[in-house]
């Protein structure tokens, strides 16, 4: 119920605070694009089903919450005001970052999930941005600006490490793992490659 | 359950992609219709809170005045009036309220302002844009510098006449002068040319100044670098081109300029109204 109302949250909130607040910025390189930052970090969140929390198996339920969360929220960003772009490019693009980080990311450590949320908001961008240089003629340089990405990257790993260790201490019933572990930011990760 | 959370994935996908090819196909005009009416009015609320913040609220009045004065000026500066109108622009002035990253920002004027799509946006420095749709409190400008952007214009001095197309990822504009043996030097100013019943673009406004001119000793046209007067990624306050001042209404305007203060705008208001109706 909570992630519901968190979702609902993003998708409403994000795009504005994106273009009302954060490209207003003067950051140097780029702007960090916070609505795929706050789907990568919230879709780990939203499995519908505690009972399958165990290794993700094939075509088992989850994900499906995470898709729809980024598809909204790309959505979203498609349409709210000063965007001019073909409308569905960011929902495809978010609807698949969404997709992959709660199936791959919903279970693990702080660490892990960092990991995760940096590698899928890198893909996300690189992919968005080609989307966006061959369906709206953007110029190579600016779809895939060096600055924005790495502020994209930064922010993504920052927020889900953030957001995975904050409420599992009080809530959800989960196993509490000792704060070594998940202060190790690459356990899980090294272990799983 | 299971089912749909296995199949859903793929449904959303293939329906992102479907709005691609049709808004590739026939833009989804509806769809931004409801964007800007429901987020329009978000990033207005967030952006005033912002600025509220910053405690420039009480300049709200002053602003208004500045971009009375500056559509004055601009009407002031022109060269070669043309006979449909001598004494000013019918003018809305707006705050830039959002930052896109296709070359394009939110303003906090939209259709009940009377601000309609192909309208000039400019500000202090020179020239931003121009109105590329409106929503009921908030419009987008497609600026200068979008890769989309072709602007007809001309040299100030020499009175050449070219196309200024952008540039983005360096910030910069490139003008194509028709005429290949057209004199350009580096300092040259650029304005606009100025387009038929003043839209998209309002004539002989400052666009920027040339940099450098590019070699190109065989080419068709002539162009070169020009960088713009307004600083694109700091806009703020802005003034949206409506009209010519209807007119009965340039008479009074120039008559009683110092004690009209916000008359000019209301009146404009209360014109696009009736226009409306009609």
């Amino acid at each position: 119920m909570k992630a519901v109302v968190l979702s609902v949250l993003v998708v409403l909130v994000a795009p504005v605070l994106q273009v009302a607040v954060v490209n207003g910025l003067s950051l140097p390189g780029g702007h960090p694009d916070v609505v795929l930052v706050a789907v990568v970090a919230l879709a780990p969140r939203l499995r519908p089903r505690p009972e399958t929390r165990g290794l993700p198996e094939r075509g088992a339920a989850g994900g499906g919450a995470g898709a729809f969360l980024g598809f909204a929220a790309g959505l979203a960003a498609d349409i709210a005001p000063p965007a001019d772009h073909t409308i569905g490019r960011l929902a495809l693009v978010m609807c698949l970052a969404g997709w992959v980080c709660a199936r791959v990311a919903a279970d693990g450590t702080a660490g892990r999930r960092a990991a995760v949320a940096a590698a899928v908001a890198l893909g996300a961008t690189l992919a968005g941005g080609v989307l966006a240089a061959l369906l709206d003629g953007t110029p190579w340089g600016t779809a895939l600006a060096p600055g924005a990405v790495a502020w994209t990257v930064g922010l993504a790993a920052l927020v889900a490490a953030a957001l995975a260790l904050l409420p599992r201490r009080r809530s959800f019933g989960r196993v509490p793992r000792s704060r070594d572990s998940s202060r190790d930011p690459y356990a899980r990760g090294r272990r799983l490659a | 359950m299971r089912a749909a959370g296995r199949r859903a994935p793929a449904l959303l996908a293939l329906v992102s992609a479907a709005l691609i090819a049709a808004d590739t196909v026939t833009p989804l005009e509806p769809l931004r219709a409801f964007g800007s009416a429901v987020y329009g009015g978000l990033e207005d609320a967030a952006s005033a809170g912002v600025r509220w913040a910053s405690g420039e609220r009480r300049l709200e009045e002053l602003e208004r005045e500045n971009a009375r004065l500056r559509a004055d000026l601009l009407a002031a500066r022109r060269t070669t009036p043309s006979p449909a109108q001598a004494d000013g622009y019918r003018v809305a002035s707006a705050h830039v309220i959002g930052f896109g990253r296709d070359g394009t920002v939110t303003v906090d004027t939209g259709s009940d302002g009377g601000v309609d799509r192909d309208m000039t946006v400019f500000d202090g420095d020179g020239l931003v844009g121009r109105i590329l749709r409106s929503g009921p409190g908030t419009a987008t400008v497609q600026l200068a510098t979008a890769s989309g952007a072709s602007i007809g214009a001309r040299l100030e001095g020499s009175r050449e006449v070219g196309l200024v197309t952008g540039v983005p990822e360096r910030g910069l504009l490139r003008l194509s002068l028709l005429n290949p043996s057209a004199e350009v030097k580096p300092g040259d100013r650029v304005v606009t040319l100025g387009s038929r019943d003043m839209r998209p673009y309002v004539p002989d406004v400052p666009i920027g100044t040339v940099v450098t001119v590019e070699p190109a000793p065989d080419a068709l046209t002539r162009t070169a670098l020009v960088r713009p007067f307004a600083r694109f990624t700091a806009l703020d306050l802005v003034t949206v081109v409506l009209g010519p001042q209807p007119d009965g209404a340039a008479a009074d305007a120039s008559a009683g300029e110092g004690e009209a203060g916000g008359g000019d705008t209301d009146a404009a208001k209360s014109g696009s109204k009736k226009a409306k109706g009609a």
